[in-house]
């Protein structure tokens, strides 16, 4: 669809109300999913939770191939389907809800540079360890990716995903990179993230934004998830700030959810593996 | 080149390069007759003593003995005629060969019999590469094709080919190598590696299918089957952002390992414009049993009858049909169901439009059936006879089908209910356009009958241009 096309689409969707059986779509929970997808598949299960939205989680083995844009999760709403946190921000604003209403323009263009520091720093460091790390690469993401597929179907995908992924990490300059300087970067952003979050309950003062649940997706996520090795997640535990920040998410937004590993207490959280 | 290759009767081994020597017993039968010295052969009794093929480079010798043994039981001239005629034809459908030609000699040479005869094949063999170019223009899309023929890779008929088509909205290559039994060439080999992308806009998708299939052709009394493997590792996904959400759930890979078996029996005087004879071909597949995910066993046949009737008319009626029993528990994908409508099928429907539909992509149905009633005759007036003309005909036609899906918990004759019911059908006249011994292009003004919510009609004129009609 041209750009003026989707203008025009997106003012007729504006016009309807959410409905009931909205539904978010992401791959397989318990065999498939990886840990960067489920970071963002959370955050925003977390965003629509706090625009107090309710929606389906729905699991299927090809979400990646029916999002539109390729990634997960994406929302399927009505006759749309939106996918990635930001378009589906955009989206919710377009029928009126929204977290961000309440901040001024200083106050936006920081908590854009902020999500723009996770989705570089967080994400990319994610994507690294998982497909550029042979061990974790071996271990756990070629064999959970290519789960639902026979042979040599799931090899072949899973080569393919891993060589796109390295691709990409070349694109952007972290394939010079090693274990030890993404276990910095990690550590460097949580700082960042710990210094702007001080002893706030959100990031924000008393309201949580899109940034709360992108932090929120990516930190309880790395908290919970098993790899092969603790060094990521011991590198956000020493955020005290960061872990209750974490805790008071869940505790708020997630506590009567049955379903799901957000309903476990994190400290033994599930393992991805 | 220029290397003689003689054969005869003999059962001793052969020797390449050296003269045959007739068998003994032929000698025998033929002393009767020896006192008669005519010199006119006609319907005298002869002999065949040697046969030779002129002309071999690379093709070995085994593989034509058993294109020209008959050449030998002939007794006399005309039969020699006859028969050396087959043998040529059986050596140019081969595919070796650019040119055979025989000539028929009395037998020269010191064990020359009176009535002797030898027979001579001169071949040309094909060149070891041949290469063609086309380019090819379809619907808002143009594309060239590539292709590379090695006939007769390793001298007994084998054929490798690789095609490879490049255009404006995809590409597609294959490779097949080709090979026929020794002696028998209706019984062959085929074996297949393939890329193909298609675009179906009639449901939004485009599919990528990447696979390898080995195939066994042989005939059986009068029919002919083709056993064949195939594994495909296909790629859905949607071909515009508006596509429907049924069919955005279908995106994905999937693998598909499948037998299949066909049996056909062709009696027709023609592909095109038959005037008599019949077609029946009956398909079966059989997917999942042999590793991958799709899993279901499909059936479908068609049968097409023909038969002329005063001036020149003839009167065809065909019938298709299928059926797809998924097979534990799983869905069935949208790539593997039957569509209906359009040009080629119930006419006076547009492309695959009929039947099971979301937010206007078919989705194609599990279970169908189409008739078509067909009388053509030649054009009015017969301009153009003898030449152009020939290759026109007016038809007039009554299509008729329904496409579905079966829920198998409900029992035969609610199926048969199912098919009967919302029946489509459509009626109409046209010109029809033969396009080689292939290929037909159609004209025709349609009038759609039958139509139910959900499918698109072409009622007026209609074009359509392709292979297999109903």
């Amino acid at each position: 669809m041209s750009l003026a096309a989707e203008a025009f689409v997106s003012q007729i969707a504006a016009a309807e109300p959410w409905p009931e059986n909205a539904t978010l779509y992401q791959p397989l929970r318990e065999d498939q999913i990886l840990l960067s997808d489920c970071a963002s598949s959370l955050a925003v299960q977390a965003y629509l939770r706090m625009c107090n939205l309710p929606v389906q989680v729905s699991c299927r083995p090809n979400a990646e191939y029916m999002s539109p844009s390729g990634k997960v999760p994406f929302v399927h709403v009505g006759n749309q389907v939106v996918s990635e946190l930001g378009p589906i921000v955009q989206f919710t604003k377009a029928k009126g809800h929204s977290l961000s209403d309440g901040l001024d323009d200083v106050q936006r263009a920081e908590m854009k540079a902020y999500m723009e520091l996770v989705n570089n720093m967080l994400l990319t460091a994610e994507l690294y360890i998982q497909w550029c790390d042979d061990n974790t690469a071996a271990e756990i993401s070629r064999p959970r990716y290519s789960s639902p597929y026979s042979w040599p179907l799931n090899h072949i995908l899973a080569y393919q995903k891993q060589w796109e992924v390295r691709r990409k990490m070349t694109a952007i300059g972290w394939a010079g990179k090693n274990l030890e300087q993404v276990y910095e970067d990690v550590s460097q952003c949580c700082q960042a993230l710990s210094q702007r979050l001080g002893t706030q309950p959100y990031f924000f003062n008393k309201q949580p934004t899109e940034l709360d649940a992108l932090v929120f997706g990516h930190l309880f996520t790395i908290l919970t998830t098993r790899l092969t090795s603790d060094e990521l997640s011991e590198k956000v535990k020493s955020y005290s700030n960061l872990l209750a920040f974490c805790r008071r998410i869940e505790q708020s937004y997630f506590e009567d959810s049955q379903a799901g590993s957000t309903s476990r207490g994190f400290s033994k959280g599930p393992s991805l593996i | 080149m220029g290397t003689v290759h003689a054969r005869s009767m003999d059962p001793l081994p052969m020797h390449g390069r050296d003269m045959a020597v007739h068998p003994d017993d032929m000698i025998e039968v033929q002393e009767a007759e020896q006192e008669t010295k005519q010199e006119i052969l006609e319907n005298k009794d002869v002999v065949v003593q040697h046969v030779n093929i002129e002309g071999l480079g690379r093709t070995k010798e085994d593989l034509l003995g058993h294109e020209i043994s008959e050449v030998f039981d002939a007794k006399n001239l005309i039969d020699v005629m006859k028969k050396s005629h087959i043998a040529r034809q059986k050596l140019l459908r081969l595919g070796i060969f650019k040119e055979v030609e025989v000539v028929i000699d009395t037998s020269e040479g010191a064990d020359a019999l009176p009535n002797g005869l030898d027979v001579t094949f001169e071949v040309t063999e094909m060149k070891r590469l041949t290469g063609s170019y086309n380019t090819m223009v379809g619907n808002n899309e143009g594309s060239m094709v590539l292709g590379v023929k090695l006939p007769n890779v390793f001298g007994r008929a084998e054929k490798l080919t690789f095609q490879f088509s490049y255009g404006t909205k995809e590409t597609s290559y294959g490779l097949s190598f080709f090979k026929p039994q020794l002696g028998n060439f209706e019984r062959n080999l085929t074996l297949n590696l393939y890329k193909v992308t298609g675009q179906f806009p009639w449901s939004s998708l485009k599919e990528t299918d990447r696979g390898i299939s080995t195939e066994l052709s042989f005939p059986l009394w009068r029919t002919n089957h083709t056993l064949k493997w195939e594994g495909v590792w296909r790629e859905l996904s949607c071909l515009a952002r508006s596509a429907s959400f049924a069919v955005r759930e279908e995106s994905g890979h999937t693998l598909k390992s499948a037998l299949s078996h066909t049996m056909s029996i062709d009696t027709r005087n023609s592909a095109i414009f038959p005037k008599k004879g019949a077609l029946l071909r009956i398909n079966q597949e059989l997917a999942g049993y042999t590793a991958g995910d799709a899993s279901f066993l499909k059936e479908d046949f068609e049968l097409q009858v023909n038969r002329q009737l005063v001036w020149d008319s003839v009167l065809s009626a065909s019938l298709w049909g299928g059926c797809l029993f998924p097979i534990g528990g799983s869905p069935s994908s949208i790539a593997d169901r039957f569509y209906l409508g359009g040009p080629t099928s119930v006419r006076g429907f547009g492309m695959y439009s009929i039947g099971p539909q979301s937010e206007g992509d078919y989705l194609g149905g599990e279970a169908y059936w189409a008739g078509g009633l067909h009388l053509y005759t030649p054009l009015p007036f017969r301009p153009g006879r003898g030449g152009f003309g020939d290759l026109f005909r007016t038809h007039f036609f009554l299509n008729a089908g329904n496409l579905c899906n079966l829920n198998y918990g409900e029992g035969q004759k609610a199926h048969l209910q199912k098919l009967v019911e919302c029946l489509r059908w459509s009626y109409g006249a046209g010109i029809v356009l033969r396009l080689g011994n292939i290929a037909r292009l159609e004209l025709n003004y349609c009038i759609p009958m039958g139509v139910q919510s959900g499918d698109r009609i072409c009622d007026g004129v209609q074009f359509g241009a392709g292979i297999r009609f109903l």
